[in-house]
């Protein structure tokens, strides 16, 4: 270092005030940064995505499995109009346990497997788990898992798993989240609603402004003004640009967009009363973890009246 | 040797003040320019090194009888002159010893930039041009180097390096080419001392010898372009090829380059559409008012200082209820060593210091005659870069501006381009050579990349001996 090598006190002894040279050339280099990091924004690129083979997976008998299979074919029929798209159903007898799922699904390699919670168990009555099998599925393969509601289960909302003409994606981190957003618009029907959501975790926010009003150098009305319209900024910012893109792509689907803060599962829960959505997109992996990320399990764990798609 | 003793006992036989005296104060200049080449191992602002000076020659001064009083008093005359009709004030002897002109052209020019800046003016035309490269960092070094050629010609150098370089750390790291940094921010840092040479207001050595030389801004601009312009196109030729910057070739690495600088939104900084307008037209008044001041009617007669003057307060008038925001972030620092460095300058010109000194240079001068192709503005120019880059060069250049004045050289004589050159040029042999290159490695730090002090020279030395090259060719060739 060259402060320290040729000049040991330098850096110290100008680093020490903030009325140094050193200490005021650090703050309008920062000051300078902020500004240009506010200006680079994430840019959502378009892809559509590839869909040519889906497995339905069921604990049902074969005729009640391929029941099951043409309901799905049904409600999702912004996939299955394509002809080249091979369709397989998975009946109960083809596996019992999480292990032979796992090699039927590796061997199958489908773009997205579709299936419901608490397979070979009647746990599906009580809303406390997904089921090994579900566990497993969103966790160990790379396809993603749409999560239908429970063929014995008479909880669905009367909208729900008939058509995907209301579909909304859901993040606490929507910016930059380009493969979620081109998988919510890829299940979205022409001409339909796609609703891309941004909740900020408010009870997380509080305790962060709790902290900060305690830091005496920070003026805390000024912080709580700045960090929230700065939070809000960067979604609204995103879906703006996705909004262009999609436009630009000739994508026909309407775009609406939702950036708030709130407790996740309670203001999810309203939204999708409110708007009668038929189809929730939201990512499930963990980069740092082996299990499902926190809100995400959560959320599919309660959010059983409607499906879900799970990346 | 014998012949400079001589012509010393001349002078001194002359004006009344003993060679003793002279060289006592002599003394004290090389103590006031050692402590400010050691300003960071004694901790102390330029400011307080010169105030003590200051005080202390001054103080020394009265001791030995230097100033003329009348009855105590310190009196000069107010123009006009020769009709009559001109008054004698009583004024403190240290405030006829500042060249208000200079300190007035400083606060005025730095105010009206620090307001502009606010309009967001900088940070979109930086943006744009980012995203005018797609991302291609050969085309990036180009543009960001005309651009901290052009930033530190209309703002200053440091102004110019932070706004640059923090650009490059950003943009680099979002194109994932954090490898290139060290080199895109050294070329930088040693362009903004090119820039620092295009106008008589782009830097302070700029402007002090130019008012003493009494050159116009025009003039200034025409003889300083086409060296600026030479320079700048050798330093960044040489820089690409020395850190391998080069043009991206692959189709697939263009279009994701060219996306990733296409999510830069060049109005993000811009808070007020009328205020970015009034900004971008303002300034451009600003620079055409300066360009023409000694052609402009009434205004001429005024001078450059009240033009900055009136500018930064038209500028502060939109800011009206919140200006003090605008005093706080003046450089005061600068401006009270300006202040004390003219104030000890006016005690060694008492002290015949000046023309002690003025009597070596003008040995050095006569190398011109004696050994020809104009060596002694080679050497001064030379001498002049050297000694820029140990210590401040504000100094050097207000010491050897007054005495060229003193001596009667004209305004068009290449012995004051010398001096600008090197000034400006010398800035770039050494980290602390100038403020600019402090800023850079603060930068290049505060990016984790390692930069010793000798690192710093090692690498900045072929494109400082470059440019010194071609400054020395320039003014033997075109401005004899």
């Amino acid at each position: 270092m060259y402060f320290e090598a040729a000049h040991p006190g330098y850096i110290r002894n100008h680093g020490d005030s903030e009325f140094s040279l050193f200490g005021r050339i650090m703050t309008k280099v920062d000051q300078f940064e902020s500004m240009f990091r506010s200006a680079s924004r994430e840019v959502f690129v378009y892809e559509r995505v590839n869909i040519e083979s889906v497995l339905v997976v069921t604990d049902l008998d074969e005729a009640e499995a391929r029941s099951f299979g043409d309901q799905v074919r049904q409600f999702l029929t912004v996939i299955s109009d394509d002809e080249k798209v091979r369709w397989r159903n998975v009946g109960g007898s083809e596996f019992q346990t999480a292990g032979e799922l796992m090699a039927l699904v590796e061997s199958a390699a489908p773009d997205i497997i579709c299936t419901y919670r608490n397979l070979h168990s009647s746990a599906w009555k009580w809303s406390y788990s997904l089921g090994t099998h579900v566990d497993l599925l969103t966790q160990h393969t790379p396809s993603p898992v749409m999560l239908l509601p429970h063929p014995k289960a008479e909880r669905s909302a009367g909208h729900a798993f008939e058509n995907t003409d209301m579909v909304m994606a859901i993040t606490s981190h929507l910016t930059g989240d380009n493969v979620l957003v081109n998988y919510a618009v890829r299940f979205t029907e022409e001409h339909q609603t796609l609703w891309l959501t941004h909740v900020e975790d408010e009870a997380t926010f509080d305790r962060y402004m709790d902290v900060i009003s305690k830091i005496p150098t920070i003026e805390t009305d000024e912080a709580r003004k700045d960090f929230m319209e700065r939070l809000m900024k960067e979604p609204e910012d995103y879906i703006d640009d996705c909004v262009d893109v999609l436009q630009a792509a000739g994508v026909r689907v309407q775009v609406r967009q939702l950036v708030t803060f709130g407790h996740h599962l309670p203001e999810y829960e309203r939204l999708i009363e409110q708007h009668d959505i038929d189809l929730l997109v939201m990512n499930t992996k963990d980069e740092h973890q082996l299990a499902m990320h926190g809100m995400a399990y959560a959320l599919a764990v309660e959010l059983r009246q409607i499906p879900l798609l799970m990346l | 040797m014998n012949d400079v003793l001589v012509a010393t006992a001349d002078i001194h036989a002359g004006t009344g003040v003993p060679l003793e005296t002279t060289l006592f104060f002599a003394a004290l200049l090389v103590g006031l320019i050692s402590c400010l080449a050691f300003e960071d191992k004694i901790h102390a602002k330029k400011s307080i090194i010169a105030g003590v000076f200051a005080l202390s020659s001054l103080f020394l001064a009265n001791v030995f009888h230097l100033y003329e009083y009348v009855d105590h008093k310190f009196l000069i005359m107010l123009p006009p002159f020769d009709s009559g009709q001109g008054h004698i004030v009583e004024l403190p002897v240290y405030i006829p010893a500042i060249d208000w002109s200079v300190i007035a052209l400083i606060f005025g020019a730095s105010l009206f930039i620090d307001i502009t800046s606010k309009s967001g003016l900088f940070t979109w035309i930086a943006v744009k041009l980012t995203k005018a490269s797609k991302g291609d960092p050969r085309r990036l070094l180009w543009f960001y180097g005309l651009m901290t050629v052009a930033f530190s010609a209309v703002l200053n150098n440091v102004t110019a390096m932070i706004i640059v370089g923090s650009l490059t750390g950003v943009s680099l790291r979002k194109l994932g080419r954090v490898n290139l940094m060290l080199g895109f921010l050294l070329i930088e840092a040693l362009l903004t001392n090119i820039g620092g040479l295009l106008t008589l207001i782009s830097s302070v050595p700029n402007i002090i010898v130019g008012n003493a030389a009494g050159i116009s801004f025009v003039t200034f601009f025409v003889k300083a372009a086409p060296f600026v312009a030479v320079a700048t196109v050798g330093t960044i030729m040489l820089g690409a090829r020395m850190f391998s910057i080069t043009n991206l070739v692959d189709i697939e690495e263009k279009k994701e380059a060219e996306l990733l600088v296409g999510g830069f939104d060049e109005n993000d900084g811009i808070e007020s559409n009328s205020f970015f307008w009034f900004g971008a037209i303002m300034l451009l008044l600003f620079i055409l008012t300066i360009a023409t001041t000694s052609v402009l009617p009434v205004v001429q007669d005024l001078g450059m200082s009240f033009v900055a003057l009136a500018f930064a307060t038209i500028m502060l008038v939109r800011y009206k209820a919140t200006v003090d925001q605008f005093y706080r972030a003046i450089d005061w620092d600068l401006l009270g060593f300006f202040a004390a460095l003219f104030i000890v300058i006016n005690v060694m010109e008492h002290a015949q210091v000046l023309d002690l000194i003025g009597i070596g240079l003008a040995k050095v001068i006569s190398l011109n005659d004696t050994v020809g192709h104009g060596a002694g503005t080679g050497v001064i120019l030379v001498s002049s870069a050297v000694f820029s880059s140990v210590t401040d060069n504000i100094p050097l250049s207000a010491m050897l501006a007054k005495i060229l004045q003193a001596q009667g050289t004209v305004s068009t004589d290449p012995l004051w381009w010398s001096v600008v050159f090197g000034a400006n040029l010398g800035g770039n042999l050494t980290p602390i050579g100038s403020a600019s290159t402090l800023v850079a490695v603060t930068i290049i730090h505060k990016n984790d990349l390692a930069m010793s002090f000798m690192r710093f020279v090692k690498l900045a030395f072929p494109f400082a001996a470059l440019q010194i090259a071609l400054a020395t060719a320039y003014v033997l060739l075109f401005l004899q």
